[in-house]
């Protein structure tokens, strides 16, 4: 894809003081302890992977170089000086710059006031000049290939990928010594705009720390790499020198289940579990598909090509435009809903966080709200039953019993999403519809993940899954669906079904 | 692969919104054309509608809510609840009635006292919310109380000496042309106007839509809502001052029915109450549309018993109309 | 939010019980805990209060206070719910004026009337609360101008239908709940029954945990194919009923109706519900928490009247006491106390 665009690195230089240097940080919270011993350092124009799973320390680390929180014990210095940030501002001032995975920008104000925040341009009078910010906002846009969208637009009406553009750049712009990127990719198809940013930053001697599920992009970009597991640095090692499992068995500390298996051999003809027909609604234009009994059908296309609307109309969570859902062969209306849970439909939503979970409440709280009704009678909730539902659900989904009880929002990612999962599965349903299951989840729990998908459709359901990891869609699919322009691309299965046709077929080229 | 990421199909040029669909969703056109057609009906009902005097009381009337309202909006953009409104308004009415003085440099001092009071009260709210952390609606439902404890202490009963200037020259017209409660209401509006174009004001609405973010951002967070509070705190001093005019007396708890106007009047006016939206202007229109509502059914010879229900009914309608307008305005907002 | 990081937390598996973690029976320890934390305050007000005069702290001034508590209590009740789900209910006082008006209109002078007008006003407050909750869910209208705008209809209605005097007999049934028995005063075993009946509805009842589950996170809520619209609006209703039915017990302790007599229980009722421990967000919760809020500022109201100070001196003590209860019923006291520095503490959501 974009590999010959990155040259491979030119050898930092080693005389210079190393840009960060990161010696026993420890942090807690009050009775949990996030980070104990972390340890490393990055040099002059290098970008240094930081490796591990959910849990593992990593977003700790990031709110200690950005002045978020402030380390129990531990030093940290920048280009050779202490470096302890007060606040998020102090870290800007001495050089560092972050672009958060929770994206950070401000919906209610224009791109051109987010990126001056806090202190705007000022015009007469000491007051804030619109035009003068606009104009600033515009020379950054242009500089960094974004000149296509206007300084004045709201934030909220951008695309969730322009968005993650924008934060990107924000942090760029800064100019920053260290420059601090976690899951950067996250939302973007098409990474190769930040592989150019990051080229011409490094040149300059910026370094860069690079958080990332994506191991492919860290091998790109990356040359030495830190795993962390436990809040502990394992171990900083040379990329080149270590191969996938040896990463994971680092970041898991034993032989990790991989989600490599087997292709699986495309089906036969097979009734028809779910499908729609010349649908039509929001970003899709006219998407036709099927998906039969005992099949995973997965969908892939690069952001804002209509596939979280279509996902979205299957779940109810959007009314259809026009066009036909059909459910075991006959029409279906899905308003809302309460109207996908009861055509059977299970829905794992993109964001868990927002869409998914309710994080104040416990975690067996959670899973079982939505079969409450059959869990006693008079509307009382039968204790025992509960407890039951529960316990099965989650040793269906590897749930360890002694998070149940838990609130859900202390959970790691992983965790949440299996409970979410839990949650869906408890219901019933007989045909799934997962968007991005395995975002922000690390990578044992992406193959238990799989499993269960893999086990749901074996028992007779049916399972529609859309990610962005296409080399892990590959191998769990029977087949595979691009979407492009709000419509279906192309169809790939058995050998066809390579990552190469994937990527044409998902930029429009129909090879 | 290209990198360009305009080559995803998307439209080349991501613009601001178009005005009409800006204008839609902006509430204050929503209460503006609600305004006209409150108008038109009291002039419809009434002969003498649109003179002078007529218009001249009728801002009068409508000043003090409008400075309240105004005071309330800056906390309700920043997600919070005001309820000290009520508090203040009586505080300062008392205060003034009883402290101010005698001429123009008189009523200059009452208005010193007024903003006084109500800055310290807004101070004490600002701080306790923005850097303890208490829930707005709690804490400032017990500041309100205590205000009205401490109105009571200055004056029992309705009293107080208020000037002939508070009373007549306040409340006239300038130059037998411009009403004074108009040149304050726009003096007002002006100054918000020019608080919205400083780092403030950003601020304020950053905070309002999303506090981490802001915080992140490098937003003094804490200092833009203390802030906040107390410019809410001066307004709802000078409504209490305005009052004062007004009612030519101080009477304790005259704020009482303030705390639900004032409301009212923002969420008439268009601004969210899940912050990060709305503005100054907006409610204040909306409680000139309070106001004259109670004229217009007056003046149609609706029993009072009744008025309420009028009352409260087109507040909904106003709401619901306000609501689905803005939601019209925003329907264009991507998802991916 | 203000234990958990912005993004990410620690491992679970390192979690010993801290505050935050602690699942929901935590939670709900600790909800318990303030319940009874403010029990033992009142307990202690009157108590303390003894230095008044030979009439104070005594236990029969003790039951007096319980008694005329159950107002509160009862309007606290639906106004808790309302706040869960991460509303207001602002219609509250004239609710509860109608419900008083009514049964002196419908239950009072005849004691068989009690079977049938209860249940009736009851029928007729929970309709006009589901109104509000309709307003609020489905026409998505603000539930502060809902149901302040409900108040105002409701109060105008009253005031029309009325023509400004109520008119009706007191009720002998409804009187006899506040008598002094030998066994005690009915309504007081009443009241116990319903704290613990209001507790088991809200977290052992489907419904309960649906209102807590709406009120933590309404998208994903909605998502997760709950009926989002029956829930509010049978949660408005409840409100709208508990306040009626304090109306109505309202005529049982008074024998009389006036036009104001819901008008000082709205601001206390919210107050209540806070004080109490539940996040004004909602979400979290008990109403054992409510009803204690509710005994103590009536505890503290009663006490404080008969100081024979000065009205402004009572009423700013009154401010004080739960500007007091907020300050040291904060979540995050211990965190305070122990470390802040340079941690941001935001109150993301706090109103």
């Amino acid at each position: 894809m974009a590999d010959a665009l990155l040259q491979p690195q030119a050898a930092p230089d080693a005389a210079a003081p190393p840009v960060l240097d990161m010696r026993g940080i420890a942090r807690s919270y009050g009775a949990t302890v996030a980070v104990r011993r972390v340890s490393f350092d990055i040099r002059p124009g290098e970008i240094h992977a930081l490796l591990g799973e959910n849990g593992a320390g990593k977003s700790t680390v990031v709110k200690v170089l950005s002045g978020i929180v402030a380390p129990d014990s531990g030093t940290v210095a920048l280009n050779g000086r202490p470096y302890a940030p007060a606040s998020p501002m102090a870290a800007r001032a001495a050089g560092v710059s972050t672009a958060f995975q929770e994206l950070s920008l401000l919906p209610n104000l224009s791109i051109a006031e987010n990126l001056l925040l806090p202190r705007q341009a000022k015009g007469a009078a000491g007051l804030v000049s619109i035009a003068q910010g606009e104009a600033r906002a515009a020379q950054m846009l242009d500089a960094y290939g974004l000149g296509h969208i206007h300084p004045g637009v709201l934030v909220r009406a951008l695309s969730l990928a322009d968005k993650q553009r924008v934060e990107i750049m924000r942090a760029v712009a800064r100019q920053p010594r260290l420059l601090v990127l976690d899951e950067p990719t996250a939302a973007l198809s098409d990474p190769g705009w930040l592989f150019e940013i990051l080229e011409r930053i490094t040149a300059a001697g910026t370094g860069v720390l690079y958080i990332s599920h994506r191991l492919s992009e860290v091998r790109r970009l990356c040359r030495r790499g830190t795993v962390l597991r436990n809040g502990e640095s394992i171990e900083t090692v040379s990329l080149d020198g270590i191969d996938d499992a040896g990463i994971f068995r680092l970041m898991v500390g034993a032989a990790a289940r991989t989600a490599q298996t087997a292709r699986r051999e495309p089906k036969r003809e097979v009734a028809e579990a779910f499908g729609v027909t010349h649908l039509a609604g929001g970003t899709v234009k006219d998407i036709t598909l099927s998906v039969g009994v005992g099949e995973i059908v997965g969908v892939a296309g690069l952001e804002g090509q209509g596939q979280r609307d279509l996902f979205r109309m299957l779940a109810g969570v959007m009314p259809a435009g026009s066009g036909q859902i059909r459910v075991q062969g006959r029409p279906v209306r899905i308003a809302s809903p309460a109207d996908a849970a009861r055509v059977g439909i299970g829905f794992v939503p993109e964001e868990r966080k927002t869409e998914g979970l309710f994080l104040g409440l416990r975690t067996d709280i959670n899973m079982t709200l939505p079969v409450l009704g059959r869990l006693g009678r008079f509307g009382v909730v039968d204790r025992a039953r509960e407890q039951a539902v529960v316990a099965r659900e989650a040793e269906r989904v590897d749930l360890a019993a002694r998070y149940l009880k838990l609130k859900i929002g202390a959970l790691s990612g992983g965790n949440q999403q299996k409970a979410l999962i839990g949650r869906v599965l408890a219901a019933g349903p007989r045909h799934l519809v997962l968007f991005d299951p395995t975002r922000g989840v690390d990578v044992g729990t992406k193959a238990v993940i799989y499993d269960l998908i893999r086990a749901f459709v074996d028992q007779g359901g049916a399972a529609l899954v859309y990610s962005t990891e296409l080399a892990e869609l590959i191998h769990l699919v029977d087949r595979c669906v691009v979407v492009y322009g709000g419509r279906v691309a192309g169809e790939a299965s058995g050998d066809a079904l390579s990552e190469a046709r994937l990527v044409a077929l998902a930029a429009g080229h129909g090879v | 692969m290209q990198t360009s990421p305009a080559s995803s199909g998307r439209d080349a040029a991501l613009r601001p919104e178009p005005l009409v669909r800006r204008l839609l969703g902006d509430g204050t056109t929503i209460i503006i054309a609600i305004l006209v057609v409150l108008t038109v009906v009291f002039a419809a009902t009434q002969s003498d509608a649109l003179s002078a005097s007529v218009l001249t009381d009728i801002l009068n009337n409508s000043l003090p809510l409008a400075l309240a309202a105004a005071g309330g909006t800056l906390v309700v953009v920043t997600r919070g609840f005001d309820l000290s409104v009520a508090g203040v308004v009586s505080l300062s009415n008392v205060l003034v009635a009883v402290h101010g003085g005698s001429g123009p440099l008189g009523a200059l001092e009452g208005a010193l006292i007024a903003a006084g009071a109500g800055a310290a009260v807004g101070a004490v709210n600002g701080y306790f919310v923005a850097y303890w952390n208490l829930q707005s609606i709690a804490l400032t439902l017990a500041t309100m109380i205590v205000c009205s404890g401490m109105t009571l202490l200055i004056l029992d009963a309705p009293g107080g000496d208020v000037s002939d200037f508070m009373t007549y020259t306040m409340t006239d017209r300038i130059g037998g042309v411009v009403p004074v409660a108009l040149a304050i209401a726009v003096a007002v509006y002006v100054v918000w106007r020019l608080l919205r174009r400083t780092d403030w004001g950003v601020g304020l609405y950053a905070a309002g839509a999303d506090e981490t973010a802001a915080l992140l951002a490098g937003v003094p967070v804490r200092r833009v809502k203390l802030i906040a509070y107390v410019l809410a705190g001066v307004c709802y001093g000078l409504a209490g001052f305005m009052l004062t005019a007004l009612t030519s007396t101080g009477t304790p708890n005259v704020g009482e029915p303030y705390l639900l106007l004032a409301f009212a009047a923002i969420a008439l006016g268009g601004t969210s109450f899940a912050g990060g939206r709305g503005g100054v202007a907006g409610s204040m229109l909306g409680a000139l549309t309070l106001t004259l509502l109670q004229k217009v059914l007056f003046s149609t010879g609706v029993s009072s018993f009744y008025t309420g229900i009028f009352q409260g009914v087109v507040m909904i309608a106003a709401v619901v109309v306000a609501v689905l307008f803005a939601r019209i305005g925003t329907r264009g907002e991507a998802h991916a | 939010m203000t234990q958990a990081p912005l993004t990410g937390n620690g491992r679970p598996a390192d979690t010993r019980g801290g505050a935050g973690a602690r699942g929901w029976l935590g939670r709900l320890d600790r909800d318990v805990r303030t319940a009874l934390a403010l029990f033992a305050i009142s307990f202690g007000l009157v108590i303390a209060s003894r230095v008044l005069g030979p009439n104070f702290g005594s236990l029969a001034q003790m039951k007096a206070i319980l008694v005329i508590s159950c107002f509160l209590m009862v309007v606290a009740f639906g106004q808790q719910m309302v706040i869960l789900l991460g509303g207001l209910d602002l219609s509250v006082a004239s609710m509860m004026t109608l419900g008083g008006v009514l049964a002196f209109k419908w239950v009072g002078g005849s004691d068989g009337a009690v079977l049938w007008g209860v249940p009736a006003i009851l029928a007729v407050t929970a309709a006009l609360g589901a109104l509000s909750g309709a307003g609020v869910s489905l026409l998505k209208i603000p539930p502060f101008i809902m149901t302040l705008a409900m108040g105002v209809i409701l109060y105008g209605a009253t005031l029309g239908f009325t023509q400004g005097t109520p008119s009706g007999q007191p009720s002998a049934p409804l009187s006899a709940l506040f008598a002094n028995t030998a066994f005690g005063t009915p309504i007081l075993y009443l009241m116990v029954l319903a704290v613990v009946a209001g507790c088991f509805v809200q977290t052992r009842t489907s419904f309960g945990r649906k209102v807590y589950a709406l009120g933590t996170n309404p998208t994903a809520a909605y998502v997760a194919a709950l009926p989002v619209h029956r829930l509010t609006i049978a949660t408005y209703a409840i409100s709208g009923a508990s306040a009626g039915l304090a109306g109505i017990l309202m005529l049982g302790y008074v024998r009389g109706v006036t036009l104001t007599l819901g008008q000082s229980y709205l601001l206390p009722s919210v107050a209540a519900v806070v004080v109490g421990g539940t996040s004004i967000i909602g979400g979290r919760g008990i109403y054992a928490g409510a009803a204690a809020g509710a005994v103590l500022l009536t505890t503290l109201s009663t006490i404080v009247d008969s100081l024979g100070i000065a009205e402004g001196w009572r009423t700013i003590i009154y401010g004080a006491v739960i500007f007091a209860a907020l300050v040291l019923l904060r979540d995050d006291l211990a965190q305070l106390l122990g470390r802040r520095r340079r941690t941001q503490e935001t109150s993301q959501n706090n109103p």
